[in-house]
């Protein structure tokens, strides 16, 4: 019996002990986003949208700052191919493509790291309709924060008005419709 | 002798059925958690330890379809799962299980090795018979009895989810939720033979979020849906020389889990399901006091939710 307390008590020390763990066990609402500046250049909402440079695969450059004055908004969606970022995606092309015609819809490849791989592997998930760009070297990844589900939404002046994650699509639906 | 006999075997069988269960890992959609241990009848205290390896092989998507993984990537994940029952009374036991999670995710383009605690179960089962119900021939309906179980198992979520101070999705290793779940079990034995039967509903805790992959966005609540587990087990034991047993056990198990909700709108994209099927060999020496056990579980079907084969070894102590 004191065995079993002298376990219980370290294992309760060592989960207290650790920050990470503290998110979940006693998780905050409190609204923590810090405050950025209005149009400077950044990731964060209300900032302008670091430019970038991407290929996609079929072989053309993409920059970021020539599509976004052509479109009512862009999406940046972070795939790494798995069934969350799947059923994100083909949630997009069902319910939110046809919806909003003048949004463009850019697939963000972080994962397969090379133009040709990720062809195949656009070509094996069944998303030929979409473009897709290749982050070879996870800068645009990196430099947005962004994993697994990241949505990013620029408005046609190149600000950012969503990077979060796509989780239910009723923030990204309630973005695009006031745009 | 056969009163011990059948001891081993209650014993072997529990062992190798919690090993047969469907576990729930995922690192990337956040996994690594622990599933329940169970005592057997005769048993005051059990230490069990053990090793999953899990190899990740595409995924089904939400039509139920199997799409690959990406050329060049090699994903998988190892467990190792300390835990510890320990007998309240004659009819009542608790058990912890605490697992610590390795997660290799390698992609031709991106390459990410993490390790961390995975989420934790506490259980309580309560055994609604007195004594054992294993017997080596029905010669009435009474024997026809099987042991039922009745368990709480509460999920904590102390591995590190997408809601802390976390970067990246490969860097996962539990899900960030409470877990309520309500279990039934029953097993008979007619030796060799045994079959047994579990069933299990599981109800998450809805929670705040303020924090998404260590950005902080705008808070909401979010909970997951409600979980179902459906175990189905044979098995057949067999004695060695030197009276010890080798129980095999074929188990097939059936998981899912409704669409959860963001600010209590129901989320489109979520809920999975997964089949699974597993055999098990579980080794127990003539003293009862030790088992060893091997498992190999597949992942037949499913919808969006990845296709894995886990490989488990394990070994338990039971003090009597």
């Amino acid at each position: 019996m004191y065995f079993i307390k002298v376990a219980l008590l370290a294992s309760l020390l060592a989960l207290v002990a650790c920050d990470q763990i503290e998110d979940d066990l006693n998780p905050s609402s409190e609204d923590l986003r810090p405050d950025v500046v209005a149009g400077s250049d950044g990731t964060a909402v209300g900032q302008l949208a670091l430019d970038f440079t991407l290929e996609d695969t079929l072989g053309n450059d993409l920059i970021l700052s020539d599509e976004y004055p052509l479109n009512t908004a862009t999406v940046l969606y972070f795939t790494m191919w798995c069934p969350v970022c799947d059923s994100h995606m083909s949630y997009m092309r069902q319910y939110m493509v046809a919806q909003y015609p003048d949004v463009e819809f850019l697939f963000i490849d972080y994962v397969t790291g090379t133009v040709s791989g990720s062809r195949q592997t656009q070509i094996s998930n069944g998303y030929t309709d979409f473009t897709v760009l290749v982050d070879t070297t996870n800068a645009i990844q990196n430099i947005y924060n962004a994993t697994m589900g990241t949505v990013v939404v620029i408005d046609s002046s190149g600000i950012i008005t969503m990077n979060e994650d796509f989780k239910d699509a009723v923030k990204l639906s309630n973005v695009l419709s006031i745009m | 002798m056969q009163k011990n006999s059948v001891f081993i075997n209650a014993a072997v069988l529990l062992v190798a059925l919690f090993y047969s269960q469907t576990g729930f890992s995922a690192s990337c959609c956040g996994g690594g958690s622990a599933s329940s241990l169970l005592l057997p009848k005769a048993g005051q205290m059990m230490f069990d330890l053990s090793v999953d390896t899990e190899q990740y092989d595409g995924f089904w998507n939400s039509a139920g379809q199997h799409v690959s993984d990406p050329e060049g990537s090699d994903l998988s994940q190892l467990r190792i799962n300390a835990g510890i029952g320990y007998r309240l009374s004659p009819n009542w036991q608790v058990s912890l299980v605490v697992p610590y999670v390795w997660n290799d995710n390698q992609y031709a383009g991106f390459e990410t090795q993490t390790n961390g605690v995975g989420d934790s179960v506490a259980s309580i089962w309560y055994e609604a018979f007195d004594v054992i119900t294993c017997v080596y021939k029905v010669n009435s309906i009474a024997d026809l009895k099987p042991s039922i179980y009745y368990g709480l198992s509460l999920t904590v979520p102390t591995g590190v989810s997408p809601y802390g101070d976390v970067a990246n999705s490969f860097d996962i290793t539990g899900r960030g939720f409470y877990r309520l779940d309500a279990s039934l079990m029953m097993e008979k034995t007619v030796f060799p033979w045994n079959a047994s039967l579990q069933l299990s509903h599981g109800v998450y805790v809805e929670r705040p979020v303020n924090r998404e992959y260590g950005n902080y966005v705008e808070p909401y609540d979010k909970n997951l849906g409600d979980r179902q587990l459906f175990t189905l087990s044979f098995g057949y034991t067999d004695q060695t020389e030197k009276l010890g047993t080798l129980t095999y056990t074929l188990a097939y198990a059936d998981l899912s889990e409704k669409a959860g909700e963001i600010d209590g709108v129901i989320d489109p994209t979520g809920g999975l399901e997964k089949q699974s099927l597993s055999f098990t060999i579980a080794f127990s020496n003539f003293d009862k006091d030790k088992i060893y056990k091997l498992s190999y579980n597949k992942a037949t079907d499913g919808k969006n939710f990845p296709a894995t084969d886990v490989l488990t070894v394990g070994a338990s102590y039971v003090f009597y």
